[in-house]
C-alpha cells in the first residue's frame, strides 16, 4: 500500500480539520470528494508532509514521513498540485518545471528529458519556451501539473486539478490520470463527481472532517437508489444521499 | 494532452552522468536566469553614476579618495535599496502562493533558500565590481599616483551581501507586500543611526560600514602611509557575521531541513553573530593615530611606516616640493606661495625648502572631534612642513585653481608671515603658524604692521585697506586698544611692551619700544603704508638687518622705514 492512514487527525487551534481518517491506497486513481470545508485539503496536506498530522498513525510510500529521512525518501517519489498554485511569472514553462524536478532531487542528467516529457504531457510543447505570465489559468494548471508528474511520482496527489480546464483538456487530463494510475497512487480531490465517475477506480466521500464513505464510483451511485437525493447524474444523486445520511447520523448522534 | 493520445507515456530518457553538483549549480542558474535583481540592476547602475562616479570625477583622481567614495558613497544608496530588493526575492514563495509546493520538495528548504539568495547578491555584486572596475580603471588612465585600494572595495562588497542577505531573511520570514519597503527603511535608519553614532565619537560605532578611515583627510592613508587595513578587517567581518547570521537564521524552522542541517544553520548563526560581535569588540579598542584608525589586535606593525617616494619639486630660490600624487598640483602650490617665499628667502628663519606633509599634529578632543595643525617652520635651515589636506584642491567640486591658490595664500600665507616676523603663535604646541587668535600687547605693534605690510603687498588675503578705528581682517588688534591708541585693559602683557608715549599721540610720534599705551590705528596704518611703499628690495633688506630685533619686540613702529 502506498498510502495507510488510521485515525489521522489534524487542529488548527480550535478547530479539528481531520477529525480520525481512515484509508488504504495502493496503486490507482483514488477519487476524494466532499463539500467545501470537508477537510480534504488539509488531508492532502498532510499526505504531501506540508503539515504534520496532529495525532494518528501516517505511513506513505512505506515509510514514515514524521522523521526527516524518511520524508526526504518520500519526498522524491511524491507528486503534488496544491489548491490554490502560485507561479513565478518570469519562469518559462519549462524553467518551472525544470526548478521543481531539481527540487524533487532528480538526477541531473535526466531532468531535460523528464521535463520535455512531463510538458507534452500536459500538451504545452509549444508553450515550453513561453513565460508563465503570458498563460492563461487553464495552462498555468496544466503547469502545476506538470510539475507534479515530472519526477514520475509514485505518489500523486491533486488538489482540484481540473479546476480552470476546459472541457476538451478535462478530457484529457482524464485520460492521463488514468495512465498515471497504472503504476502509481493518484488521489485526486475534487468536487467534479463526473471527473470521478471517469476515473477512479475508488472514491471517498469526507464531511467534517472524517471519511463517510469509501468504495467504487459504482458503490456511491448505488447508494442513491431507495432515496429522493438530488443530483442530475447518477454520482451525483449517490453523492447527495451519502451526506444527507451522513448528516442525519451525526443529527442523531448530537 | 490530447485524450486519445495523452496515456502513450513517453520511454524515460536514459539518465546522462552528471556531476553530483550539477542539481544545485542547475538550480543556482535557473534562480540566476530569472532573479528579479536583474531587473533592479539599471536603478542600481544610474545610482551608481550619480551617487558615486560622478561626484568622483569631481575630486582629485587620489585612489584612496576613489576608494573611499566606493566604500562610503556607493554603500549608502546600496544597502538600503538591496536589502529592500533582498526581502522582495525572500518573500517570493509566500507572495506567490507556493510555499507550500516548495516547501515539500526533497531539497531542504534552507538549501534552496540559499540558491535564491546567492543569484540575487551574485547579480548585485556583479554590477557593483563592475562600477568598481569602471571607476578604478578610469582613475588609472588619469594617472594616479600609487594603486588601488581594494579594502574599501571588500567593505563594500560585504555590505552589498550582508544587505541582501538581511534584506532575504526578513522576506523569507515576514513574506508581505511592505516587508521590501520596511526593510529598506530600516537599513537606511541603521546606516543614518551609525553616522549619528560616530559624530558622538562612540568607538564602538567605528564598525560602521561606510566609515572609511574616521575624521582623517584622504591623504592620510593610501598616500604618504599605507592604508590601514584595521578597520576594513573589523568591518568585513562584521558585515560577513551579519550575512551569516541572517541566512543561518532561515535554517532553523524545523521543516528546514534535517537535524544536522538545522545544527549547521545554528552554528552559522552562532559562528555569524560572534564574528559581527567580536568585531564589534574590535572596533571598541580602536585608537586614532595620525596615519588612520589603528586595531591593536589586526594591526600590522609594518604598515605604519610611511610609503616612500620621490618627491616632485619647482625649480627656484626657495623648492617647493609635494608628493608625486599632488604632481598636477605643484604649479597651483608655487604661484600661490612663489610671491610670498621669494620675498622672505633669505632671511633668517624663513623656510628655504617647502616639503609637503600630511598632517603635522593631531588633536583629539571628546567635544570637537579631530583637529589636524596647520604648516609648521622648522629645522636648520628652516623647512616649511606643508600640509594641504585642509584644503579645496582645484578640480575639486569645479574649484577654479585661481580659488585654491587665494585660499592657500590667504590661510597659510599670512600664518607664515606672522610666524617670521614673531607675531605668537595661538597653537597649543607653539610651534604652529595657523591662527592668531591671542591678545597681541603694544609690544607686537611693529610685528603687526610688518606682517600687515607683507599682506598688503603681497595680496595675502585679498585687497583690503586699515580704516582709521577698524580692525584689518587677518590680524586683530590687541584687545582692550582703543582707536585713539589707549591701553584699556591695563593687561599685564603690555607692561614694558608698548608703543608710544603712553600719549595716544598721532602717527610715528613717540613709539618705541618702552612701556605707554597702544600706539593709535593710525599710526598702525601710517607705519603699514610706508613699509608697503618701499621696494621689495627695500623691504628685503630691512627685514635681513631688523628681523632679529623685530621678533623680539625691539623694534618701535616710528623705526619702520
Amino acid at each position: 500500500m502506498n498510502v495507510e492512514i488510521a485515525g489521522l487527525t489534524r487542529r488548527f487551534g480550535r478547530t479539528q480539520a481531520v477529525a480520525g481518517v481512515d484509508l488504504e491506497a495502493g496503486p490507482g486513481v483514488f477519487g476524494l470528494l466532499g463539500p467545501n470545508g470537508a477537510g480534504k485539503t488539509t488531508l492532502l496536506r498532510m499526505l504531501a508532509t506540508v503539515i504534520p498530522p496532529s495525532s494518528g498513525r501516517l505511513r506513505l510510500l512505506g515509510r514514515d514521513p514524521g522523521g526527516y529521512g524518511g520524508r526526504r525518501q518520500i519526498r522524491r517519489r511524491l507528486g503534488y498540485l496544491p489548491q490554490n498554485l502560485g507561479y513565478y511569472p518570469g519562469f518559462t514553462v519549462a524553467e518551472f518545471v525544470e526548478y521543481f524536478a531539481l527540487l524533487k532531487e532528480m538526477p541531473p542528467g535526466r531532468v531535460p528529458g523528464a521535463v520535455a516529457a512531463a510538458v507534452e504531457r500536459v500538451d504545452l510543447g509549444d508553450k515550453a519556451r513561453a513565460k508563465l505570465r503570458t498563460l492563461s489559468g487553464g495552462m498555468l494548471r496544466r503547469v502545476g501539473i506538470a510539475q507534479a508528474i515530472v519526477n514520475e511520482p509514485d505518489l500523486l496527489l491533486l488538489d482540484e486539478p481540473t479546476a480552470g480546464l476546459d472541457p476538451e483538456q478535462r478530457v484529457a487530463f482524464r485520460a492521463l490520470l488514468r495512465d498515471l494510475g497504472q503504476r502509481a497512487t493518484v488521489i485526486v480531490s475534487t468536487h467534479l463527481v463526473e471527473d470521478v465517475g471517469a476515473a477512479c477506480s475508488q472514491v471517498a466521500l469526507m464531511d467534517v472532517g472524517r471519511i463517510v464513505f469509501h468504495g467504487t464510483p459504482d458503490e456511491l451511485t448505488g447508494r442513491a437508489e431507495g432515496t429522493d437525493a438530488a443530483g442530475d447524474a447518477p454520482l451525483e444523486r449517490g453523492y447527495s444521499a451519502v451526506l444527507a445520511a451522513a448528516r442525519a447520523t451525526a443529527g442523531a448522534r448530537s | 494532452m490530447t485524450a486519445a493520445t495523452a496515456p502513450a507515456r513517453p520511454a524515460p530518457p536514459r539518465a546522462r552522468r552528471l556531476p553530483p553538483a550539477a542539481g544545485p549549480a542547475r538550480l543556482l542558474g535557473i534562480e540566476l536566469r530569472r532573479s528579479p535583481m536583474l531587473w533592479l540592476l539599471p536603478v542600481l547602475a544610474v545610482l551608481f553614476y550619480v551617487s558615486t562616479y560622478r561626484p568622483a570625477m569631481g575630486n582629485p583622481p587620489f585612489w584612496n579618495i576613489r576608494g573611499g567614495m566606493i566604500q562610503s558613497h556607493t554603500m549608502l544608496v546600496f544597502a538600503p535599496l538591496l536589502a529592500g530588493a533582498g526581502a522582495w526575492v525572500g518573500s517570493r514563495d509566500g507572495r506567490r502562493g507556493l510555499a507550500d509546493l516548495v516547501g515539500m520538495t526533497a531539497v531542504p528548504r534552507w538549501a534552496g533558500q540559499v540558491a535564491t539568495w546567492a543569484a540575487a547578491t551574485i547579480w548585485a555584486e556583479l554590477l557593483y565590481l563592475a562600477g568598481v572596475g569602471v571607476l578604478y580603471a578610469v582613475t588609472a588612465r588619469q594617472g594616479a599616483w600609487g594603486g588601488p585600494l581594494w579594502w574599501p572595495a571588500a567593505v563594500g562588497a560585504a555590505t552589498v551581501a550582508a544587505s541582501c542577505a538581511v534584506g532575504f531573511a526578513a522576506g523569507a520570514r515576514l513574506p508581505g507586500r511592505f516587508t521590501a519597503g520596511l526593510a529598506a527603511l530600516v537599513v537606511f535608519l541603521a546606516l543614518a543611526g551609525g553616522a549619528f553614532a560616530i559624530q558622538d565619537n562612540a568607538t564602538y560605532a567605528q564598525i560602521w560600514p561606510l566609515n572609511v578611515q574616521g575624521p582623517f583627510p584622504p591623504d592620510s592613508y593610501g598616500i604618504f602611509y599605507p592604508y590601514l587595513p584595521d578597520l576594513a578587517i573589523a568591518q568585513v567581518m562584521f558585515l560577513a557575521g551579519l550575512a551569516a547570521a541572517a541566512l543561518g537564521v532561515l535554517g532553523l524552522p524545523a521543516g528546514a531541513g534535517s537535524r544536522w542541517l538545522r545544527a549547521a544553520a545554528a552554528a552559522v548563526t552562532v559562528a555569524g553573530l560572534a564574528a559581527a560581535g567580536t568585531a564589534i569588540g574590535l572596533a571598541g579598542t580602536a585608537r586614532v593615530e595620525p596615519h588612520g584608525i589603528v586595531i591593536p589586535a589586526l594591526h600590522d606593525a609594518a604598515s605604519d611606516r610611511p610609503v616612500p617616494y620621490t618627491p616632485v619639486c619647482s625649480r627656484g630660490a626657495v623648492p617647493v616640493c609635494l608628493q608625486p600624487a599632488y604632481r598636477a598640483y605643484l604649479p597651483d602650490v608655487t604661484a600661490a606661495l612663489g610671491p610670498l617665499l621669494r620675498q622672505l628667502a633669505g632671511l633668517p628663519g624663513a623656510p628655504a625648502r617647502v616639503t609637503q606633509v600630511v598632517v603635522t599634529t593631531v588633536t583629539s578632543a571628546r567635544e570637537n572631534g579631530i583637529g589636524f595643525g596647520g604648516p609648521v617652520i622648522s629645522g636648520h635651515p628652516p623647512v616649511l612642513y606643508l600640509p594641504l589636506s585642509g584644503l579645496t584642491l582645484p578640480g575639486e567640486g569645479n574649484t577654479p585653481a585661481a580659488s585654491f591658490t587665494a585660499n592657500l595664500r590667504g590661510q597659510y600665507g599670512t600664518a607664515i608671515v606672522n610666524d617670521l616676523v614673531g607675531l605668537p603663535s595661538g597653537s597649543p604646541a607653539g610651534t604652529g603658524v595657523t591662527g592668531v587668535n591671542f591678545e597681541l600687547g603694544p609690544r607686537h605693534a611693529a610685528q603687526f604692521a610688518i606682517a600687515n605690510a607683507l599682506d598688503q603687498v603681497l595680496r595675502l588675503t585679498g585687497p583690503w585697506s586699515v580704516r582709521p578705528g577698524a580692525r584689518p581682517p587677518s590680524r586683530s588688534l590687541p584687545a582692550g586698544t582703543g582707536a585713539n591708541g589707549a591701553a584699556a585693559s591695563g593687561s599685564g602683557t603690555l607692561a614694558g611692551s608698548g608703543a608710544g608715549a603712553g600719549s595716544g599721540a598721532g602717527a610715528g610720534s613717540g613709539a618705541g619700544a618702552g612701556g605707554g599705551a597702544a600706539p593709535s590705528a593710525a599710526q598702525q596704518q601710517a607705519a603699514v603704508d610706508r613699509f608697503a611703499a618701499l621696494s621689495a628690495a627695500a623691504r628685503h633688506a630691512w627685514l635681513l638687518t631688523h628681523l632679529a630685533a623685530l621678533r623680539a619686540g625691539r623694534i618701535a613702529l616710528s623705526e619702520i622705514p
